[in-house]
């Protein structure tokens, strides 16, 4: 056989009929790159899942879906679940069971979702600030690093939560919030979060609020405002100016109405002290109807037995679509060898060898074959490099 | 140059049977292989170019009993010392007319081309007209050009024994004229000997001798 004829002739074979053989190459490479693809995807998820509910070792949330409960506490999804009264997760520190961490991630800023918690969550999370300072007043945030990437925020620039509807105009008013810190970036949902204290949040939620105290209004303004007093409370109508900011100057006539202990959390993180705690608040919580105490780590091992039943089914499938790419790929083959048999017949004539003749036959299966498995080969490493990045995009 | 003695050839299952006696060409000599289609024109010339092998009998091209080498043996013989035009062409669509005429010694041991023969190449080109179509493709010559692409091809390796099947078959008298005066020409120059198939007897007087199969088969020499 003579490979450097053989070389030059299939080379150019290729060349002239580009159109097919990157036809054939694109769809063989994803014969290959899919299966492959899609496990290493399905793993990368597993992972980045696994390791932030294996790093959560109870949480606490409303009766629900479990694994509502899981994503909203852990990655900060949008809840669909009903909320805990705070007092509820008082109780359990109060206990000495436990340390507990009040979560409430229900509102947003555009599509970052807005996470009320106390400082102990930075600590519990090894959350580090990479710029500025974390929380100290009420009205600050401090903000994830793809939060500031994105956005192009920085400490002393601020954030205005989004309305729920715009159309609820007794509903929640805006909340400009002054971001005062920046996280270093953890490669978890914490860099696509907005955090603040759990006080700001329900300033959101409307349950706190600041507004023109009565008499440090003018008479005049005093008199519009006043809009009955028949039990000797003051209640002032519309006119008065609502803050939509907590500043030095106002943050005084920031009040809380009710009792705190009814106010929402949509979860909290619960830190038994040690295993008999752990035990010890999983049957209390044990009761039907009542607030849920779940390990997410056991959520996510039933979450992940159903997603890899369909990851299996989906790569018997690709698997069968992969065996009928092979096959339509061997009949295109086949079918060309056949309309190149002239050609064949014209390099015996010209005295090329036989040798030569059956490895210009496998030429291009060989090339096809080859070039698609370095194609997938390289696809796959930079899903490698890729994949985390995104499933992390994904998760936040 | 060529000594056929004795040559019996039949294809399997086909009542066909080429019968030859003895014939011999000189070293040098330009001769015509004439009769009816059918007659054996073809196979002998297959014959004597090594690919068909005769069921009994010798064919000696240059001393050499080609019917007795192996498959590949033959190949390689073929390459070396002959130089194939075919009736259709034969050349190949995914290879410029440059790439068509070189692709012999791309068949050749090892598949490089040296500095001589791409000058061969250039020099052939431009004495058969088509030295502004070499970076072409065969679907952009006309018939003409491509037979005197194909011709060239057979010449490019001076072989000594040039082997033309009707090589004028599908042409103008024109591009009859052109390919025959270059082939004799090129051949005469480099003292090869020429077989070539031809219908036309226009053409007859332009060889040294010419050779009718029919007659051959039946034993004499024309």
């Amino acid at each position: 056989m003579n490979a450097g004829g053989v070389w030059f002739l299939g080379r150019r074979y290729l060349g002239r009929n580009r159109a097919k053989t990157a036809l054939l190459v694109a769809a063989f490479s994803l014969v290959w790159l899919l299966p492959a693809g899609i496990a290493l995807v399905v793993g990368k998820v597993e992972e980045q899942l696994r390791a932030r509910a294996a790093g959560t070792p109870l949480l606490l949330g409303q009766a629900g879906s479990p694994l509502e409960l899981v994503f909203n506490g852990l990655y900060f999804t949008k809840p669909a679940i009903a909320t805990l009264p705070y007092g509820g997760t008082e109780a359990i520190a109060a206990d000495g069971l436990a340390t507990v961490i009040p979560l409430y991630a229900r509102y947003a800023a555009a599509d970052h979702r807005i996470v009320g918690t106390t400082l102990d969550y930075f600590d519990f999370r090894g959350l580090e600030i990479r710029e500025g300072r974390g929380l100290i007043d009420l009205g600050e945030c401090v903000v994830g690093s793809g939060v500031a990437a994105q956005n192009g925020i920085v400490p002393g620039d601020s954030v205005i939560s989004t309305p729920e509807t715009l159309f609820d105009l007794a509903g929640v008013y805006p909340l400009k919030m002054k971001v005062v810190g920046v996280l270093a970036p953890s490669g978890t949902p914490d860099d696509a979060a907005i955090f603040v204290d759990v006080k700001t949040a329900w300033i959101i939620e409307g349950l706190g609020h600041g507004h023109e105290e009565a008499d440090k209004l003018g008479e005049e303004a005093r008199l519009a405002a006043l809009s009955g007093s028949d039990d000797g409370a003051v209640r002032l109508n519309a006119s008065v100016v609502q803050y939509n900011e907590v500043t030095e100057e106002n943050t005084d006539d920031f009040h809380f109405h009710g009792e705190i202990a009814d106010y929402p959390v949509t979860a909290a993180i619960v830190i038994p002290v040690d295993a008999k705690a752990q035990a010890l608040l999983k049957g209390r919580y044990g009761k039907a109807g009542g607030p849920q105490l779940i390990s997410p780590g056991t959520e996510m091992d039933e979450l992940f037995a159903t997603v890899f039943s369909v990851q299996d089914f989906v790569l018997r499938l690709l698997g069968a679509i992969g065996v009928a790419t092979l096959a339509i790929g061997a009949l295109v083959f086949l079918l060309s060898n056949r309309l190149r048999r002239d050609e064949f017949r014209h390099l015996r004539h010209l005295g090329a060898d036989p040798g030569t003749v059956r490895a210009l036959v496998l030429f291009e299966g060989a090339f096809v074959v080859v070039t698609s498995l370095m194609m997938a080969g390289a696809g796959l490493a930079i899903l490698r490099i890729v994949a985390p990045i995104l499933v992390r995009q994904w998760l936040a | 140059m060529i000594h056929c003695e004795q040559v019996r050839f039949a294809y399997p299952g086909e009542a066909f049977v080429l019968g030859i006696e003895a014939f011999s060409v000189a070293r040098g000599e330009a001769v015509a292989l004439v009769g009816p289609s059918g007659c054996g024109k073809s196979t002998l010339m297959n014959l004597i170019s090594g690919l068909l092998v005769p069921q009994s009998g010798a064919i000696l091209v240059d001393g050499v009993e080609v019917n007795l080498f192996p498959l590949a043996a033959r190949q390689r013989f073929r390459l070396g010392m002959i130089g194939l035009v075919p009736q259709n062409f034969e050349l190949l669509d995914y290879l410029t007319v440059r790439e068509n005429i070189l692709l012999p010694f791309r068949l050749g041991a090892g598949g490089g081309i040296g500095d001589e023969a791409r000058a061969r190449c250039e020099e052939l080109a431009e004495r058969a007209g088509i030295a502004s179509h070499l970076r072409k493709y065969p679907d952009q010559l006309s018939q003409g050009e491509r037979q005197r692409a194909a011709l060239c091809r057979g010449l490019v390796t001076a072989a000594p024994l040039i082997l033309a099947d009707e090589p004028t078959g599908n042409l103008d008298p024109e591009n009859q004229d052109r390919i025959v005066s270059l082939m004799l020409e090129e051949a005469r120059e480099i003292g090869a000997t020429v077989l070539m198939i031809t219908h036309d007897p226009l053409l007859l007087p332009r060889f040294d001798r010419t050779i009718d199969v029919p007659a051959l088969r039946k034993g004499g020499v024309a």
